[in-house]
């Protein structure tokens, strides 16, 4: 077996341990399976960020959606068209926008490198300024820090609504080649990607807002569905760290679904009195 | 590159894993700061980051309109529409009231009435009742957003009462104070523009469903015949369609389900047409016209999608989302994502 | 035969205004109109959990009836937010208002004004309004543990010692049911995770349609008792309110929920039509290409 496999289940075992040792003392009572999750996902995630370090090849699927980027600021160069980047309408508090403004980073240097305008309206002050640090940035990475301005991200409203009537005011009279839709979204975004269908751009979403998810796929060209969205940055800088960061969270799904499976079989043996280990209790009282 | 990169990282990784773990540590002061005070720090920095955004905001308004810029006359809508609420919110109260004490005994009901017919209310017995029991003043339960307006009002009340005062709101409940400028702007103009935009949705979920909700393979089917008896089984017509008609229904799914795998079109039609025949003459037989069974009606139905298919799929996508988060939220506390900080 | 299939694909290539307009129309119509279209509500057994825990409360119990909603939601949520507060005043039960949107002030203010008098509730004895404060799930959490940490006066600026109702009230265990009225982020899930879920507390909720799925599992776990989907759930709501105070011998007004629901029904069967129609016209146009 790996030396590292048996390193960091050692290290799990080591910390576990200390966590019960010091249950009512140090450390809280009743969180045992709670704090064992923590650690089990960390492990796993890092074990993969050194796999990938350390030279091993990870395989991604392709993504559609994030292929279609550049296509679509290209597109938006060649008919002479502005770029649209909205990136939700939640603060920096929630993880989605953080997502949404990474991707920004990508897409602004892609209108840097083919000197596409961008437009990037935003519903929070902190946004505006994260969005403006990471333009800035992206801009002088691709070596065209004079394309940048600071009006490129600009602050409408905070009010949802009053926000979507400006983002759509913007789409109707500068009619933009490429939408992105890329962030945390509520009721706006059908309103938003279906003015953007009216006047045909190409448009590509992503949210971690389960309920919008659909009105992204029925009126948007490319959508990001769930985690997706939250690879994608780490996808776009195709830097092995983070390649190996969504290789360990695709593992932690698969010991969720492997959780759960056995969940459903010792509970249902459990219920049938074939054993007296009660799983449930586990994940309850510990 | 200190200052902008390596202290802004140190204090990303130093309050993420405090957050984190502080949730398991048994100590108040932790415990304090990870529920309440991490939070309110953030709240506290996003309501002074406001200034940033409103100053940006009128500042791009005004060059537009001083340059004269493409559609600026909306701009002047949008400046317009900035300091009114200013001046609504922290300028101008807007929220007078009057209390009156000292009513003569056999003055009452006339006040009574007089008050009455301001407020418009037709019963003013209650205000009688009210002024009675009321020991050291009576408050008018009436706003007036201009002192002329409370003053005129006061004239007519002052030779029944011995104390007629004119009094405001204090700063702060004036902005929630039915009456007020301010819920006056909120009723009048924010709401009726609010649920404008929010109604746009209907319309804009029938152009999408139009387009969208075709039969081009076997999910694209699937999601139609959802989305139509999801459609019709949410609101109270659903119960009124009959079971026969929920049956033709569920044999053209069928038919719609089979037609890319059945090429001769007579058989698919024979298929489709014999069913609905067996289903409507067994049904008939049956006594489905008094008891129609569960099956066959589409609140049901849709009870049974909601509660098991939706619910596994939204399940399903709730718990990658949720990982999502985690793995991105596990490489920005650990330092790897530095691009949220510009890098 | 094939005048028919021209009218199916006319149909099919429709103008955009010409399906807003007879959406429009269709949603414009019944609510001019409601005595033309009369449909009978079903309550669902959602519906009915929330109306049979909220009827379970005893004259004197305190609910904490929290509102996370604002204008664009209120056509949905507001009809619900009046039934909940008839059949809480009918059985006397002591109401303690709070909000998580600085919206949902506005909406409060008009909900407790709109129903307060015609019940005779008095400000301070039997409801009470402590408001918005800013801190999304921070003051969820400080409801959970010390409502007076964050609270010190209410929304008029009553300092909250001199309110009756206040007296022994600390923090949310002194309540016997919370019922949020949500729209949106922070609501229902936040309520169930920092409050009501770790300290035991029964919670019920009535939120727009879109996020019924969202809430569902909740529900299906019993972490939420009930819940009123949307206009569709605020009308069923208001028939079993309005049902249960006819047998209570008090006076009960129609809600604005159920007059909608003709308008809703008829949207959306004309929005099956269209889809239907679409495809229709779809496969004759795919067959004609096919041919030629």
């Amino acid at each position: 077996m790996n030396n590292k496999v048996i390193m960091w289940s050692v290290l799990f075992l080591i910390l576990l341990g200390l966590y019960i040792m010091g249950e009512g003392m140090i450390f809280i009572e009743g969180a045992r399976v709670k704090f064992a999750a923590i650690l089990i996902v960390s492990i796993t995630i890092y074990y993969y960020i050194d796999r990938a370090r350390s030279g091993e090849e990870i395989y991604l699927r392709t993504i559609p959606g994030l292929k279609a980027l550049e296509e679509a600021v290209g597109r938006a160069t060649e008919m002479g068209k502005s770029v649209l980047f909205v990136p939700g309408i939640s603060d920096l508090d929630q993880v989605e926008t953080i997502t949404g403004l990474n991707i920004l980073g990508h897409v602004a240097e892609h209108t840097a490198k083919y000197e596409a305008s961008l437009n990037v309206p935003v519903s929070k002050s902190i946004v505006m300024e994260a969005g403006r640090d990471i333009c800035r940035e992206a801009y002088l990475k691709a070596g065209r820090p004079d394309l940048y301005s600071d009006d490129m991200v600009h602050y409408l409203t905070d009010d949802q609504f009053a926000y979507a009537a400006g983002v759509n005011g913007i789409m109707i009279r500068e009619k933009p080649a490429a939408c992105f839709y890329l962030g945390k979204f509520y009721a706006e975004s059908l309103i938003l990607a279906e003015t953007g269908n009216s006047i045909g751009a190409i448009q590509i979403a992503g949210t971690g807002s389960m309920a919008q998810i659909p009105f992204f796929v029925t009126a948007c060209d490319y959508t990001l569905i769930g985690e997706e969205f939250f690879t994608a940055s780490a996808y776009l800088s195709k830097k092995p760290e983070l390649l190996g960061s969504i290789k360990g969270q695709d593992i932690v799904k698969l010991l969720v679904m492997a959780t759960m499976v056995l969940t459903v079989v010792l509970n249902g043996l459990f219920q049938a009195g074939w054993i007296s280990f009660d799983i449930i209790k586990l994940f309850i009282e510990y | 590159m200190l200052l902008k990169r390596q202290i802004p990282l140190m204090i990303v990784i130093g309050i993420g894993l405090l957050t984190l773990f502080g949730n398991f540590i048994n100590n108040e002061a932790i415990r304090g700061f990870v529920d309440n005070d991490a939070t309110q720090w953030f709240d506290i920095i996003a309501s002074f980051a406001i200034f940033l955004g409103a100053l940006n905001m009128l500042k791009l308004q005004l060059i537009k309109i001083i340059k004269k810029q493409k559609n600026w006359q909306y701009s002047i809508l949008a400046v317009a529409g900035f300091a009114f609420a200013i001046f609504a919110g922290f300028f101008y109260r807007g929220a007078n009231f009057i209390t009156i004490s000292g009513v003569q005994e056999g003055k009452i009901a006339i006040v009574s009435e007089i008050i009455a017919e301001e407020v418009d209310d037709t019963n003013p017995y209650d205000i009688e009742t009210k002024i009675m029991s009321s020991q050291d003043e009576y408050e008018i339960d009436k706003l007036f957003m201009t002192e002329g307006n409370a003053k005129l009002f006061m004239k007519k009340l002052t030779p029944h009462a011995e104390g007629v005062s004119l009094k405001a709101k204090p700063w702060g409940a004036h902005v929630q104070t039915k009456g007020s400028l301010f819920y006056w702007m909120f009723i009048n103009m924010i709401t009726p523009l609010s649920a404008t935009m929010f109604a746009l949705l209907a319309f804009f979920v029938a152009s999408a469903s139009y387009r969208a909700f075709r039969i081009r393979n076997f999910e694209a089917t699937l999601l139609l015949v959802a989305g139509i008896i999801l459609m019709l089984g949410r609101v109270p017509i659903g119960n009124l369609i009959p079971w026969w008609a929920v049956s033709i229904m569920i044999m053209f799914g069928i038919g719609a389900i089979a037609a890319p795998f059945i090429k001769e079109r007579t058989i698919l039609l024979g298929i489709v047409g014999g069913g609905i025949f067996i289903f409507i003459v067994s049904g008939t037989l049956m006594g489905w016209n008094q008891t129609p069974p569960a099956l066959l009606s589409i609140p049901i139905i849709q009870d049974w999608i909601f509660a098991f298919p939706a619910m596994a799929g939204s399940r399903a996508l709730m718990i990658g989302i949720a990982l999502g988060i985690v793995a991105t939220s596990f490489r920005i506390i650990i330092g790897l994502d530095k691009s949220v900080l510009g890098g | 035969m094939e005048a028919i299939k021209k009218i199916f694909i006319l149909l099919g290539s429709l103008d955009r205004r010409i399906i807003f307009l007879i959406v429009g129309l269709s949603v414009l119509i019944p609510l001019l109109k409601p005595d033309w279209v009369n449909l009978p509500i079903r309550p669902t057994p959602e519906s009915q959990i929330v109306f049979d825990e909220i009827n379970k409360l005893k004259e004197g119990d305190k609910i904490l009836l929290s509102f996370e909603y604002g204008p664009s939601t209120k056509p949905e949520i507001h009809p619900m937010a009046i039934a909940i507060l008839k059949h809480l005043y009918a059985k006397n039960i002591q109401v303690y208002g709070f909000a998580l949107w600085p919206d949902g002030n506005f909406m409060s203010t008009e909900a407790f004004s709109e129903v307060s008098d015609d019940y005779d509730k008095i400000y301070g004895i039997d409801y009470v309004n402590l408001g918005y404060k800013p801190g999304q799930e921070a003051v969820i959490k400080g409801i959970a543990s010390d409502i007076r940490t964050l609270y010190t006066v209410d929304l008029q600026g009553t300092p909250i010692n001199d309110i009756p109702m206040m007296k022994d009230v600390i923090n949310i265990e002194d309540f016997d049911f919370v019922f949020s009225l949500s729209a949106g982020f922070p609501g229902t899930k936040e309520w169930v995770q920092y409050a009501c879920d770790p300290k035991n507390i029964p919670l019920s909720t009535g939120c727009t349609s879109i996020q019924v799925t969202d809430i569902m599992p909740y529900v299906e776990n019993n972490q939420i008792r009930g819940i009123l989907a949307g206009m569709p759930g605020a009308a069923e709501y208001e028939s079993l309110v309005e049902r249960e105070l006819r047998k209570m011998g008090k006076p009960g007004k129609p809600g604005e929920a159920s007059g909608m629901m003709a308008a809703q029904s008829i949207a959306h069967v004309v929005i099956v039509l269209f889809i239907i129609f679409g495809n229709i016209s779809y496969y004759i146009t795919r067959k004609k290409i096919r041919k030629g």
